[in-house]
């Protein structure tokens, strides 16, 4: 049985009927057409489908859209404007951040909201951020640098 | 993966939840971060054709104190406990032990009761809740029970929960002066790690004897559930407050108070080794806060 939520993403509004055992991340990419969010283990231990959820960072792999009804929800969709690319991913770019870019956007996701939360990380706070991302090109020091130079 | 198909409830109030639970009786699973059940449902592990979320119920996600006690509901999450000044304050072993569970994004959606309910040996906060002396919230259509919470797991992904039952929370004593407690978690990577071994201490000294006054153990991963090392705790009660007290604590534990298995996470022989040395440190680290 579908059931009609109303929710919003990267400030758009959306109404939509969704069927219970539909994960926020199929509802995302299946019926929104939002593509940047990936998914690769979809069972929250990759966290390449990293996208905002309510201010907090979550695997949305692991959440229902039923549960998403009236949620604000941010997509690496949402992150550039008219004017360009988000000061996040212009330091991914710049420092060589990206490989074969599959976990880049749920990293970015993950960075984002550690420095809304905290703009001025250490070194270790950096780690245990983007801990739950996995990149397997492995290319986590230029991912790092990224991050620490975005520190305000 | 695909999650099979299933009729999803939200219910608002506990009654409601009660009457779901009792309508729906076995085939309908309690639910509430997700981050178990759902990967669960994805590897077929568990069959189920309800679920029943908990998180429109408010009340289930407060951690709340009043007089001698602090209640922390089932739905409250890792962040929101890690995030807690009265957490932090009162209770840091349960922060440790929020803090090393998973990764940060499943943190944001784990809750305590969760973890609990989903009874894995190795599970994070468990230990943390029984150095404390937790006891276990319950409620059914019937009406409330309270349980001390080392007599809730009764095997690997087995609890005492009965079908109509809802775990609500824990209610935890305020800790007394002159104690310390400390959780310590021992994987081979920082996050996103089953434990190896996982090791909570709590004790109470008398600061005019230095004598300890009261010890509480609990090992994790070494057991088909977390157990009380009670042959290590009465070790102590009496001794003076010392290393070598930790260190026979360590000993008594690790030779009388688990039993633990070979698996590709670890052989028995180094999971009782690091018992003995995790059970010191954590005693040593928990009697520094008591002082």
């Amino acid at each position: 049985m579908k059931k009609i939520i109303n929710l919003t993403i990267n400030e758009q509004a959306y109404e939509i009927a969704v069927e219970s055992n539909k994960t926020l991340a199929d509802l995302l990419r299946y019926d929104l057409n939002l593509t940047g969010t990936k998914k690769g283990c979809d069972t929250g231990d990759c966290g390449a489908c990293t996208v905002i959820l309510d201010g907090d960072a979550v695997n949305s792999c692991l959440v229902l859209a039923v549960q998403a009804d009236g949620a604000v929800v941010e997509t690496i969709e949402g992150l550039a404007t008219d004017k360009g690319l988000h000061p996040i991913q212009e330091a991914f770019v710049k420092t060589g951040a990206i490989q074969c870019g599959f976990c880049t956007p749920g990293m970015i996701m993950s960075t984002k909201n550690m420095l809304d939360k905290n703009p001025n990380p250490t070194e270790e706070e950096i780690r245990q951020g983007i801990s739950g991302n996995l990149c397997r090109c492995t290319g986590y020091q230029k991912i790092f640098e990224a991050i620490d130079c975005q520190k305000s | 993966m695909l999650l099979p198909e299933f009729e999803f409830y939200e219910p608002a109030s506990m009654e409601d939840a009660l009457n779901l639970k009792h309508n729906h009786g076995e085939n309908a699973r309690i639910m509430a971060g997700g981050t178990d059940v759902l990967v669960l449902l994805k590897k077929k592990v568990i069959v189920t054709d309800t679920i029943i979320s908990l998180l429109k119920i408010k009340d289930l996600s407060t951690i709340t104190k009043a007089d001698e006690y602090v209640t922390i509901g089932a739905c409250a999450t890792m962040t929101q406990l890690s995030e807690n000044p009265l957490i932090q304050e009162k209770f840091s072993a349960i922060k440790t032990a929020c803090d090393s569970l998973g990764t940060h994004l499943i943190r944001n959606r784990a809750t305590i009761g969760g973890n609990c309910c989903n009874a894995s040996p190795a599970g994070d906060t468990m230990p943390a809740l029984m150095i404390y002396d937790a006891k276990v919230l319950i409620e059914s259509r019937e009406g409330k029970r309270k349980i001390p919470i080392h007599e809730f797991f009764k095997g690997p992904g087995k609890t005492d929960l009965d079908v109509d039952e809802i775990l609500t929370g824990f209610e935890l004593p305020i800790p007394p002066e002159n104690s310390g407690a400390h959780y310590i978690q021992l994987g081979k990577r920082k996050s996103s790690e089953i434990n190896v071994v996982n090791v909570g201490s709590s004790l109470q000294y008398d600061p005019d004897t230095d004598k300890i006054i009261d010890a509480r153990i609990a090992l994790g991963s070494v057991a088909a559930t977390p157990v009380r090392a009670e042959n290590a705790e009465n070790s102590l009660i009496g001794k003076n407050a010392s290393e070598d007290a930790f260190f026979l604590a360590g000993e008594t534990a690790r030779k009388n108070d688990c039993k633990p298995i070979d698996d590709f996470r670890g052989s028995a022989s180094y999971r009782q080794a690091m018992i003995g040395v995790l059970t010191k440190r954590t005693l040593q680290t928990a009697f520094e806060q008591a002082k």
